[in-house]
């Protein structure tokens, strides 16, 4: 059962202590009260461009009221849309050829420009006739070839993944909500701004976000619920010169925040630091309690959010003795599938439920656990993270390869660890690795092509089965 | 024992030129931007236009200033106006009571 979000947005209008909270950016402040004309307008300025009911549009998301305008009234519609940050690298296109239309969202700058006029709209010139689905949101992964996966999820499973959010960190109507991290993500526009749209809380949209910005929309806007990132928590310390004890909650993600840095933060924050645990696939996934110690805080994933399951499985590998494990994920809220830029389908969500993560993780004692690397091996090129399952997804696809194995040496090129690939080819296919190189300059960037191709007549496995992947290891230099 | 803290200083001309000049080769030297300190112009937008300075080097010109001129700013220095030029900051500098250069305007006793 899942009220819809025309339905919340009116009641938040309606109702008496929520309809004086605002919604506000650096530019505008609008009244909960008044977002329902104001979604009426929109939805007349997207009719009048061509991109009414039945249009699909990518929209590049900034943290401005306009953004958050257009993403409420696109769900309020049922309409199905892709949200994209502003500044996704040139070699992404950000708009796949299933979405009709694109929508980017001019610079908050001047008030004189009504917000629901702060963006443009164009036909897609690629849009490939593709009927637009109904109630759902596309969001990309960030692919580590340049080439990324759209994830989908339905509307309804948004509003559910949000709903848990509300229930673990407390949004309430009296709750001031202030989002830094990118509306454009999982991370910012489900884990953040939708639960506090529900909740009917006071929303502060911070973009561009660096300390000095972040001290001011704090002394104007006074938010209790913040949501940041690792990199910025560090930040942060170097400007506040004092204690915060103003926050309800502070939450981080990712794994990368440092034990150090988790406790320093969380001292300054009055012990209001949590880490989420979570994906663009599955959305806030896991999240420890304020009541649990430090120590827990900073290292454990926490209690899964309301209906989710989380479990452990061996990982196949004959010389592993340790404890560690794939991390499985089930969530009642989470993705649908994986979609191509054509809009068919690359993979759908497993029918059983279970998502692998990607993570590897340990059980703690006390039944929780602790994600200890990530099961995808990837190496730094360049600058950029590349990771070595994505080469082999391109380098199998290859005319004549039949299998393929990617993996890192120990040599330092001149972009970074050495990658080294091995081969198996189909029958009668003739390549040689000089010629399986060039083929991969033409399907990825140069800093992800391996530096050495080998063709061999089979791949190492284990007694398991699965590929021996330190046997190729010991191969390279 | 206590902390005196020397009266504040007008803002000279002079003044505000010679810090404006220290932030310009702070700048410089430090921010990965190829330009020479006297290329730097101090009324150009530090952050989102002008010399768009990203969030960390942000972070970094507020610590090197606190050195360079032996101050701290307190948090309410520390606002987007404060930050709008190398002018506006050398404006908050040479207010600051802590002194705008490494002379004794803090002194214990």
């Amino acid at each position: 059962m899942t009220a819809s979000i025309a339905s919340l947005i009116e009641q938040n209008a309606g109702s008496r202590g929520k309809s004086e909270n605002i919604l506000a950016d650096d530019v505008y402040t609008f009244r909960l009260g008044e977002l329902p004309p104001l979604l009426d307008e929109i939805d007349a300025v997207l009719l009048q461009s061509g991109a009414g009911a039945g249009a699909c549009p990518a929209m590049e998301c900034n943290n401005s009221v306009p953004s958050a305008l257009l993403t409420l009234a696109l769900m309020r519609a049922g309409r199905s849309f892709m949200l994209f940050p502003p500044s996704v690298a040139e070699d992404i296109k950000p708009v796949p050829r299933f979405c009709s239309h694109r929508i980017v969202i001019s610079s908050p700058q001047a008030v004189a420009v009504p917000a629901a006029n702060c963006f443009g709209i164009a036909a897609n010139p690629f849009y490939n006739g593709k009927p637009a689905a109904t109630e759902k949101l596309y969001l990309r992964t960030s692919g580590s070839m340049g080439v990324s996966k759209i994830v989908v999820h339905s509307h309804a499973r948004l509003l559910g993944n949000a709903r848990n959010v509300v229930g673990k960190y407390g949004f309430t109507a009296e709750s001031r909500v202030s989002i830094p991290v990118p509306l454009a993500h999982m991370y910012g526009f489900g884990a953040e701004f939708l639960p506090a749209v529900i909740a009917g809380a006071s929303i502060d949209l911070q973009d561009k976000t660096n300390v000095v910005r972040y001290l001011d929309h704090e002394r104007r806007f006074r938010p209790d619920i913040v949501f940041v990132t690792p990199s910025l928590c560090e930040m942060l310390l170097t400007a506040f010169r004092k204690p915060r004890t103003q926050y309800q909650a502070f939450v981080t993600s990712g794994q990368r925040i440092g034990e150090e840095l988790f406790r320093t933060f969380d001292r300054t924050v009055g012990g209001r630091l949590i880490n989420q645990y979570g994906s663009t696939e599955m959305g806030a996934t896991a999240a420890c309690d304020f009541g649990d110690a430090p120590e827990k805080r900073a290292a454990e994933i926490g209690r899964p959010m309301d209906g989710v399951e989380l479990r452990l499985e061996p990982r196949g590998d004959a010389t592993n003795t340790d404890v560690s494990g794939d991390l499985y994920c089930r969530h009642p809220w989470g993705f649908e599938g994986y979609l191509d830029e054509d809009g068919e389908w690359i993979a759908k969500a497993a029918a059983d439920g279970w998502y692998r993560t990607g993570d590897i993780a340990v059980k703690t004692p006390g039944g929780s656990m602790i994600v200890t690397s990530r099961a995808d091996a990837s190496v730094n090129r360049s600058g950029y993270l590349v990771m070595l399952s994505d080469i082999e997804r391109i380098v199998e696809r290859l005319d004549g390869v039949g299998e393929v194995a990617v993996v890192a040496g120990k040599k330092e090129t001149e972009r970074g660890q050495s990658i080294a690939a091995f081969c198996v080819l189909r029958s009668g296919a003739v390549l040689d690795g000089t010629q399986v190189r060039r083929r991969c300059a033409d399907l990825m960037p140069p800093y992800a092509i391996p530096d050495e191709v080998r063709i061999v007549t089979e791949l190492p496995l284990l007694a398991s089965g699965k590929l021996n992947r330190r046997a190729l290891e010991s191969l390279v230099a | 024992m206590g902390v005196y803290i020397e009266a504040q200083r007008g803002i000279g001309e002079e003044t505000m030129e010679g810090i404006i000049d220290r932030l310009r080769h702070l700048v410089a030297e430090n921010m990965n931007l190829s330009v020479k300190p006297e290329e730097i112009d101090p009324d150009a937008q530090l952050l989102d236009g002008g010399l768009k300075l990203d969030s960390l080097s942000l972070v970094k010109l507020i610590g090197l200033s606190e050195r360079e001129f032996g101050i701290e700013f307190g948090e309410d220095d520390l606002c987007m106006e404060s930050f709008a030029s190398l002018r506006a900051l050398a404006g908050v500098i040479a207010v600051h009571p802590g002194g705008q250069d490494s002379g004794s305007h803090i002194a214990t006793g």
